[in-house]
């Protein structure tokens, strides 16, 4: 060619913001040997400032940018915009994103190579890396037994297919089972979601594995070979007849988990009422026996014999399966971090997790809203003896859209605190609702009708996000501004409820190492690609799903659930499934390039 | 009338201070945290949504950004990292450079060049008056001491000439002040749409401009008291040492040992304290950077501070050396203290930081003429 377009490299690798197990040296060693690349440079080289970048580009006459390293994409827009400054085509920036791929577990030099070497190539990487085949095995994981996963595990049973179904608590139905409706069609959760709960458990292709952990993933896709723990139930599910005698006798008890920490639960317990399996269980941490070596009530009430044995151990199953679907999940924010809104300081200031039980028939006050009030032992507690609120607030945004703990919008929060309004009106009809809200995010099919329906109900919208709740003579006071007419208001209302966001589950750093999926922005798992394949990942053979891949309501994680099935599907039935985009050897990528490239005159 | 949007108002603000003022999403949050937001004058949120739009005419008839005395609180639980207390203290300093009729505190405030040229040319001309001016008017070194043993020291600076010098310095600082303070009532309450303050108004709140002077009640409201007593401290320092040094010169720069219980000297000694202190407070504050209020430090707001303790520190000297009898570095000590102090009053009085000495008590007392503000009588045709 006459005239050569000359490319520049600047690795993007600020240690002193991120460690970086990446070894530079062998990669400016590695696009050096390329003759189209004129010159690299390392972040410490020089300041990173328009001014220098534009000498550098002008100095060097360089036509084609890539920025190497992790994050790149935060320094796009200086580069495009010296690029503009240099005379030169500002789209011309080209990124080679390190974390996008395959730093899960280890660093694979080879795959930083080939990302580079197609992108100086100027080829897209998708037609370079095309991922080689493996034999299938039609036995399929999944783990996490909430919604989505019984969803996905669902659809593959359904086409005849084994299904593994791990769930780390006693019971399938995850956050949703909690609810006590769902937004905008109100329908009640648990009458929607019981009835694939019982599916999961009757369905012959489905072996349903509660209150076990996956410990080790091990071999590619088609075959990868599971370590789970099964942790000691301590009750033997196939005989315990669920009759509650041992519950009843149980001198322990710890903060439900089912209900958000609002009622009590003994050490041997059933989380819920229809929870599936419908077995008890016994909480190792609170049982009296496992601590001191004494108590055994409950094997004496027990009508049938040996089915519980407080000694038995945690066993490790060993499974083969082609697929895995990652459906964790999230976890609520922790409210007590935002210590101006007094959660856990005011026992009316509740989280929402904690509302939805209080609004539900089988929470601690039967579906009727009343204060937390403390017992005849000073205990904080719901019980239907103390009086009812009559103003009650809503707090949204609270641990989102915030760059203090979460930046992301949870996308729930603000339908749900809709539906809380609708709620509370419902039960009491002559309660006055806040909503404090800063943007209304009624994004879906029918909210913006359901928030309308909400308006019209009667409930103040005021917005404005509060700065803090305090207490004055048992109330609670909230201090906020209402935009709209630029004004404070300090309102005083009987409860407030926090419209808390949504976190990656507790696990998800853990599977991400385990599995070699890479975390992206806030926390939860990357997928393949944003738009045109969110449930793919870098890795072959391993899906995710749900709000594990981002916040998403119920709808959404259905759907993804079902889209998870639909890969597993087509896999099982091509009998064949692609391996891991980054495990592709470079000569073979050296080689495609070659082919791809256009011939050198 | 409508309204007219000036977006670019954003990057002119900018050079005046540092903010990601366009990240906020109005949530309120800073406004209802501010202990010192009112009824009426409520900020930050508002200001910020001024500036978004580019409203300069609302910006410049406000007087929040003076109501403002920066304790963090509103950048320390901003949800989007926005910065609201840095841009009502950018805002002051803009408001500062629009009050200025001049022109030239636009030009100190935005370069670095300009306002180390001025100070640079003041400095200058101080020396060639002490070394070239005065000796020709045969006020030179005098080794010779008084019969206690201290410096003459109106032999070399002599107390009629520096007299004369301060009144006209401290007449020119405080009609550049004054000015400037009619044009913010201009912008503030004359040009102010439909409504007129009544004399009586004006009279009746005049107390609140003398009382916010002295005390900064508003400043005391923040959740740390500590900054207000150092501030406090700092600024009767100052004023005393100001008063002494231009209305009762002859009384302070005497050859004669004072005892130490003597006014002069207690006064004298009560200055040096709360200056000391409240520099202190403000350059270790900067140097931590533990509080938000000092993460942001604009180039004025350290040139002030090193120029204010460099004078403190050669006062200091002044007075050792002179009590124990060491002419030279008196005399020494005497012109550099003179060569910080008189740029640092030309500069920083009327164009750049220490203006709000009288930009803040004046926009309280606006502030509450404002409330007492009635519409004006329209005219029926």
């Amino acid at each position: 060619m006459k005239n050569p377009e000359r490319t520049g490299i600047f690795f993007y690798n600020p240690q002193s913001i991120i460690p970086d197990p990446i070894d530079y040296s062998e990669l400016v060693r590695y696009v050096l040997t390329f003759p189209n690349v004129s010159r690299i440079w390392q972040y410490h080289d020089f300041t990173w400032n328009e001014k220098n970048i534009v000498s550098k580009i002008e100095e060097n006459s360089i036509d084609i940018l890539i920025i190497a390293g992790n994050l790149p994409g935060t320094v796009k827009t200086l580069f495009s915009k010296s690029m503009a400054i240099a005379g030169k085509r500002p789209d011309k920036v080209l990124l080679a994103s390190f974390n996008d791929y395959c730093t899960g577990t280890s660093v694979n030099m080879d795959r930083l190579k080939s990302v580079l070497a197609t992108l100086i190539a100027n080829l897209s990487y998708e037609l370079t890396a095309i991922p080689e085949e493996n034999p299938v095995n039609n036995t399929t994981l999944v783990i996490g037994g909430g919604i989505t996963g019984i969803q996905a595990a669902l659809e593959i049973a359904y086409s005849n297919n084994i299904v593994y179904l791990v769930e780390k608590t006693g019971t399938i139905g995850g956050k949703m089972a909690t609810f006590d409706k769902t937004f905008p069609t109100l329908d009640c959760a648990a009458c929607i979601l019981t009835p694939k709960m019982v599916e999961v458990n009757q369905n012959p292709n489905i072996k349903l594995m509660t209150y076990c952990e996956v410990q080790e993933v091990s071999g590619e896709a088609g075959n990868f070979s599971v370590r789970i723990l099964r942790k000691a139930r301590k009750v033997n599910v196939q005989t315990c007849i669920g009759c509650g005698t041992c519950a009843e006798k149980c001198p322990a008890q710890s903060p439900s988990e089912f209900d958000a920490g609002t009622t009590m639960r003994k050490a041997i317990y059933i989380p819920f009422p229809q929870a599936v399996p419908n077995k008890y269980l016994i909480d190792s941490g609170s049982c009296i026996y496992l601590k001191t070596g004494k108590c055994r009530a409950c094997i004496k009430a027990c009508p049938v014999p040996d089915c519980i044995n407080l000694d038995e151990q945690d066993q490790e199953v060993t499974i083969n399966v082609g697929n895995i679907i990652v459906a964790t999940g999230f976890k609520p924010f922790d409210a007590k971090k935002m210590v101006q809104f007094g959660y856990g300081k005011y026992p009316n200031v509740l989280t929402s997790l904690e509302f939805e039980r209080i609004l539900n028939a089988s929470g601690p006050t039967g579906g009727n809203i009343h204060f937390r009030s403390q017992d005849k032992k000073g205990n904080w507690i719901f019980t239907t003896e103390s009086e009812k609120p009559e103003k009650i607030a809503i707090i949204h945004c609270v641990g989102s859209r915030d760059k203090n703990y979460n930046r992301y919008c949870s996308r729930v929060c603000c339908m749900y605190s809709l539906k809380f309004s609708h709620l509370i009106l419902e039960k009491l009809s002559n309660a006055e609702v806040f909503e404090y809200f800063i943007d209304m995010r009624s994004f879906g099919k029918g909210y913006e009708e359901f928030y309308e329906r909400i308006r019209e109900e009667g409930v103040s919208m005021i917005r404005g996000k509060t700065a803090k709740v305090e207490e004055i003579n048992g109330k609670l006071m909230i201090r906020g501004e209402d935009i709209l007419r630029s004004e404070i208001i300090e309102n005083i209302v009987d409860m407030v409820v926090l419209s808390v966001g949504l976190e990656p589950g507790e696990d998800t750093e853990k599977l991400s190492k385990m599995l070699g999926i890479p975390i992206s922005e806030g926390g939860w798992f990357g997928e393949m690609h944003y738009n045109i394949d969110p449930t793919g990942t870098v890795r072959g053979g391993i899906i995710i799903a749900g709000v594990c891949q981002g916040p998403k309501d119920i709808p959404d994680s259905v759907a993804q659930g079902s889209a998870a099935a639909a890969r597993v599907i087509q896999s099982i039935l091509r009998g064949k499934v692609y391996l891991d985009t980054c495990g592709i050897p470079l000569e073979k990528i050296e080689n495609r390039i070659r082919e791809l490239s256009p011939v050198n005159e | 009338m409508s309204t007219r949007l000036q977006p670019e108002l954003r990057n002119q603000l900018m050079q005046y201070g540092i903010g990601d003022w366009n990240a906020c999403y109005h949530c309120g949050t800073c406004t209802a945290i501010c202990p010192l937001s009112e009824k009426g004058f409520l900020f930050p949120r508002k200001k910020i949504r001024l500036m978004q739009m580019g409203l300069k005419n609302e910006i410049e008839s406000s007087v929040e950004p003076w109501l403002c005395y920066y304790c963090g609180d509103c950048t320390n639980t901003c949800p989007r990292d926005a910065n609201p207390g840095e841009l009502m203290m950018s805002l002051r300093r803009y408001l500062t450079a629009i009050y200025d009729w001049t022109g030239l505190s636009r030009k100190f405030y935005t370069s670095k060049i300009w306002e180390l040229g001025f100070i640079l040319v003041f400095a200058a001309l101080v020396i060639i008056a002490f070394l070239v001016l005065l000796p020709s008017m045969g006020y030179t070194l005098n080794k010779e001491l008084t019969d206690e043993g201290g410096v003459k020291i109106n032999s070399f600076a002599p107390i009629n000439i520096i007299e004369t010098f301060d009144w006209t310095m401290a007449i020119v600082v405080a009609g550049l002040l004054i000015s400037n303070i009619l044009r913010m009532y201009y912008k503030i309450i004359w040009k102010h749409g439909n409504t007129k303050v009544t004399a009586w108004v004006h009279i009746r709140e005049f107390w609140r401009l003398v009382f916010n002077f002295a005390v900064q009640p508003k400043f005391g409201k923040c959740e740390d008291k500590r900054y207000w007593v150092s501030h406090w401290l700092l600024m009767s320092g100052y004023t005393i040492m100001f008063i002494v040094i231009v209305v009762y010169l002859p009384w302070f720069q005497t050859e004669k040992i004072l005892p130490a219980w003597h006014p002069q000297r207690i006064l004298g000694y009560y200055a040096t304290f709360g200056l000391l202190i409240g520099l202190f407070v403000a350059i270790t504050g900067r140097m931590r950077r533990k509080d938000v209020k000092f993460y942001f430090s604009h180039v004025s707001d350290w040139l002030f501070l090193v120029m204010l303790t460099l004078t403190v520190i050669t006062g200091i000297l002044i007075h050792i050396f002179r009590i124990n009898g060491m002419p030279y570095a008196t005399y020494i000590s005497y012109i550099t203290h003179m060569t910080v102090l008189v740029p640092m009053i030309l500069i920083e009085v009327p164009f750049s930081k220490w203006s709000h000495l009288a930009y803040r008590p004046f926009a309280i007392y606006f502030q509450h003429l404002k409330r007492y503000a009635v519409p004006r009588k329209t005219k029926h045709l």
